[in-house]
């Protein structure tokens, strides 16, 4: 008798989730204009624009696309775009392109994303761009980034730091930080993703360029704590004078600080985590990292809805083909000014 | 034959409970989803599913034969990897035909060798499926990285991407139907006025499905593999060759990772290492979700088919929706769980 | 029985010996079996029987010891071998799929193809079909439903599908490790007929069995073991239901 039990168990389990189902579809679309020709060439009604625009965002739950997205809803609001924002639940090109590939069906107007991959995300945005989506990067780009020369033109704009810039920045700072002479080490992500790849190009410049400093390597974390920090503890039993390292981003930072606090090393080594999320800033509060080098997501969100309502109104002048947001670099001295504070990333 | 009714009754629902799942879900999406009913979505999520359904492939007749093989994903960024590698080297000029065929062959040449060793090893030193292929997951995705030198190699090759993003045909209003590319001379705006029609992953999908399934439900190997996961020891005793039949489902399921690597050189124009990472799980998932116990003996390509399709209708219409995609893991996860509850719920009034 | 014992034994093993770790299972084992004989193989559970005869079928390498088959040496690696040779054997454990059905299961490693689209070759399931109705029907046993899987079925038609199994392949040589331990009566004096049948045909048999009074109806001779050993050989005329009890069990002095 138990086993007929359980059979109906899971048939009661299946109508169960079937009536969920229906009873979620019973009620008519709320947007329940019936376009029953070609939905994908239907107007979507958005604000007063009339404008709809994607946020596709890197990754979901991450605190810098989370201050993205707000400054975009923010500036949305403001000019009434229907602005919808999405994501890959993980760092995935193949992901992405399948919400690429969603918003094209939703029929949106502009497209503005953080590409996952600069190589593999073309083919699926020249798919959005032929479908007459207008696509502008924001963060991280395709191609090269250069859209007026490089090998891929379509998209309006890119919108970001100019992450060389960063590297430069960051490890400029970081120099300072341990004397002007010493060595250094990267902590980086994942390989092939531009953001992280130039600002571990910067750095390397800037160590170029400074007599007395000495790179001893660049490691790939996989965008793994604890990973980054298997890693430095490596790389401090080789090296045991390194003076600083410059982690690319939050996840390899952290690690980084891990190992070198594990070592008993917190302060004699110097570490620079690229990006402000809350927690960085609290790390700064308590040693474990040294500088904090912020970027503007915000701003790059509101720029890019800004770029989306002049595309649409055609006023193709007023967009440059490359703006490039700003830094900010956060000490434990300059951490209370409200420049610092408004630089950090919420991720609320 | 009166039958009793409980019994019958859930032999049925447990043969087409994923049909109905999914015909549910398109439903539902389609009535709230705004976009998601049309032609250019459907393609597009056959066209996206293409290379996670491939990789279930192979795994569907390793997890019949009551094995597992976990290196697929990495072994799919190996091929990858060496695919783009070998585009790549071509001298400028070569004919596209060539060069795709010179990614294929390469990609799916170096893909066969983990297969193989995986089969080697599980049928000759009777090394458990799950550890040999956990071991080969870590070789491949250190290979893959090794050989591509930690980054994403960009196959930047005119026409490329085409063969991975384009479609059979395409429909253009006032000229008709035209084969393979967009009708000439429309550009700019028009272009966007033309519809797909058959995108070509998706086509790829389709024969590569065909194909198992007649290997599957068909052949003499297909046979056996079924016998090997209902009872190996049976299986030897009736003169079944074990050991090679090991040996090639081992290499099967390597050699669709490997297809899925070049189809992802194709329509990505690149080769990554870790380009298959995030869909191994859910090509195990889909063979699951198909039906295939992963105590062996059950299982079918249609199964596998619709199980991947459940995922990414899922995945595509949560996006259009606008849910908070974490909700996507945890709705395939129910799902697995449910295939797994009505599986077992069938095998109990059977008995 | 004088003529045929001058014959060559259709099987002769000698000093045949299986170990499985520190236990002698079959220990230093001769046994004959000729043309159209059908010898009982009977001792009490753990005795080793069933592991002599896996040596026979290839399931089992011997340890040592050597196998002739119609005076041939033969030293099966595999069940494969051992079936092209034409020894064809009824496991106690039945050795079926169970998700498979009756009609894949019969067939099983042999299956007959056919060709399909041109120049690939499927499964002929029609074929396997017809013939599968065609021996369960010269046994005389029914089985309603033949698509279903094993798994479904009762105790006695699994052991009716894996007696096809081994009919449907005109053996040279058939083994029966207890045929008849799922059935109910009417079954089991089919399987004794089938033996029977079998040694008109001229084809040797040999019978493990529980059952004593199956052993006296089918047997020419008894071949009795015990904790691996042979202890005893018997035409069936010249010994008793008690003597064969007492040399299994080892309880009697006629033993030594
Ligand atoms: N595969 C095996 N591994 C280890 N021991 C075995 C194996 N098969 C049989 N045995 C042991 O060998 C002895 C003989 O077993 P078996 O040949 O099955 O006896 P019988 O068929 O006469 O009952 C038993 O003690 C049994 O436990
Ligand atoms: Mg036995």
């Amino acid at each position: 008798m138990r086993t007929r039990q359980r059979s109906w168990l899971v048939l009661a389990l299946i109508t169960a989730i079937a009536l969920v189902l229906s009873a979620c579809a019973a009620p008519p679309a709320p947007s329940a204009a019936p376009a029953p020709a070609e939905p994908q060439a239907a107007p979507s009604e958005g604000g007063d624009q009339g404008i709809t625009m994607a946020l596709v965002i890197g990754v979901q739950g991450d605190a810098f696309y989370i201050t993205m997205a707000k400054g975009a809803q923010d500036k949305a609001e403001e000019l009434g775009v229907n602005l919808i924002v999405d994501g890959p639940p993980e760092w995935d090109a193949v992901k992405q392109t399948a919400i690429v590939d969603a918003m094209i069906a939703r029929g949106v107007d502009v497209m503005a994303i953080a590409a996952n991959d600069k190589q593999a995300m073309i083919e699926p945005l020249q798919r959005a761009n032929d479908a007459g989506i207008k696509i502008i990067s924001v963060d991280t780009f395709i191609g090269d980034g250069d859209y007026v020369n490089g090998p891929v033109t379509f998209p309006l704009s890119y919108i970001g730091s100019d992450n060389v810039e960063g590297g430069k920045i960051a490890c400029e700072a970081l120099i300072e930080a341990i004397g002007g002479q010493g060595k250094l080490y990267i902590q980086n992500t994942v390989p092939g993703v531009s953001t992280t790849d130039q600002r571990e190009q910067g750095c390397k410049e800037e160590i170029d360029a400074v007599d007395g400093v000495e790179l001893v390597g660049v490691d790939y974390n996989d965008d793994n704590s604890s990973k980054a920090a298997e890693q430095t503890t490596a790389v401090l039993q080789r090296e045991p004078d390194l003076g600083g390292i410059f982690g690319t981003n939050l996840f390899s930072a952290r690690g980084a600080a891990q190992a070198v606090s594990n070592a008993g090393l917190t302060g004699v080594v110097k570490i620079a985590n690229f990006d402000a999320p809350e927690s960085a800033i609290e790390d700064l509060r308590n040693n474990v990292v040294d500088l904090v080098i912020a970027q503007l997501p915000y701003q790059m969100g509101q720029v890019a809805v800004e770029y989306a309502v002049k595309a649409m109104e055609g006023d193709m002048d007023a967009i440059q083909p490359r703006f490039r947001t700003g830094y900010v670099i956060i000490t434990r001295d300059n951490v209370d000014t409200e420049e610092a504070q408004k630089a950090i990333y919420k991720s609320e | 034959m009166s039958g009793n009714n409980p019994a019958h009754l859930m032999r049925t629902l447990s043969r087409i409970w994923a049909w109905l799942f999914l015909l549910a879900l398109v439903i539902f999406f389609s009535l709230t989803g705004e976009g998601f009913f049309s032609l250019f979505n459907l393609q597009a999520i056959g066209a996206n599913v293409a290379i996670l359904l491939i990789m279930a492939l192979g795994q569907t007749f390793v997890i019949i034969s009551a094995g597992i093989d976990l290196s697929t994903g990495f072994v799919m960024g190996l091929a990858s990897v060496a695919g783009a590698m070998a585009m790549t080297a071509l001298p400028p000029g070569t004919p596209l035909p060539l060069i795709a065929l010179t990614g294929l062959a390469v990609g799916l040449g170096v893909g066969l060798i983990p297969g193989l060793v995986n089969g080697l090893i599980i049928a000759k030193l009777k090394v458990p499926a799950f550890i040999v292929t956990l071991g080969m997951f870590g070789i491949a995705r250190g290979a893959g990285f090794l050989l591509s030198g930690g980054m994403p190699l960009p196959v930047s090759i005119q026409g490329l991407g085409r063969i991975g993003n384009g479609y059979l045909f395409y429909y253009y209003p006032s000229q008709g139907l035209s084969f393979l590319n967009p009708p000439a001379g429309v550009t700019g705006v028009e272009l966007r006025q033309v519809t797909g029609i058959l995108p070509h992953p998706l086509t790829f999908a389709v024969i590569l499905v065909l194909a198992a399934h007649w290997l599957l439900k068909h052949s003499r190997f297909g046979l056996h593999t079924y016998a090997i996961g209902g009872n190996q020891e049976a299986a030897i005793r009736a003169g079944i060759p074990v050991d090679r039949r090991t040996v090639a489902l081992y290499m099967l399921s390597a050699g669709t990772a490997a297809l899925a690597g070049v189809l992802y050189n194709m329509r990505f124009t690149n080769g990554a290492a870790n380009s298959g990472e995030a869909l191994l799980l859910d090509s195990i998932a889909a063979v699951v979700i198909g039906g295939a116990s992963l105590f062996g003996g059950e299982g079918t390509i249609i199964g596998t088919v619709i199980g991947a399709l459940i995922i990414a209708v899922i995945q595509n219409g949560l996006v259009i929706l606008g849910i908070n995609p974490f909700w996507q893991f945890v709705a395939v996860g129910v799902v697995i769980i449910l295939a797994v509850l009505v599986d077992q719920a069938k095998e109990q009034v059977a008995s | 029985m004088d003529e045929q014992r001058r014959e060559h034994p259709a099987l002769q093993v000698v000093g045949l010996t299986k170990r499985f770790g520190g236990l002698t299972a079959v220990d230093n084992v001769d046994m004959e079996v000729y043309p159209g004989e059908v010898v009982g193989l009977i001792g009490d559970n753990g005795a080793g029987k069933s592991t002599l005869i896996k040596m026979i079928s290839g399931v089992y390498r011997p340890d040592g010891g050597k196998i002739f088959l119609e005076g041939q040496e033969t030293t099966f690696v595999s069940p494969l071998e051992a079936r092209r040779l034409g020894v064809e054997t009824i496991y106690q454990d039945l050795a079926l799929c169970e998700n498979l059905d009756a009609t894949a299961n019969i067939f099983l490693g042999r299956e007959p193809m056919r060709r399909s689209l041109g120049l690939l070759k499927a499964v002929d399931r029609k074929h396997m079909l017809a013939e599968s109705r065609s021996v369960l029907d010269r046994l005389d046993i029914h089985i309603p439903d033949l698509s279903r899987p094993i798994r479904e079925m009762s105790g006695g038609q699994r052991q009716a599908v894996a007696i096809a199994r081994a009919v449907y392949w005109n053996a040279r040589l058939m083994i029966m490790d207890e045929p008849t331990a799922a059935l109910g009566v009417p079954e089991q004096r089919k399987v004794l007929h089938l033996v029977h049948t079998l040694r008109e045909q001229n084809v040797p048999v040999i019978i493990i069995s529980h059952n004593l009074q199956d052993v006296f109806a089918v047997a020419d001779r008894v071949v009795v073991m015990r904790r691996g050993k042979k202890v005893a050989e018997r035409p069936i005329q010249e010994t008793t239901m008690d003597e064969l009890v007492s040399l299994m069990v080892g309880g009697s002095l006629l033993e030594e």
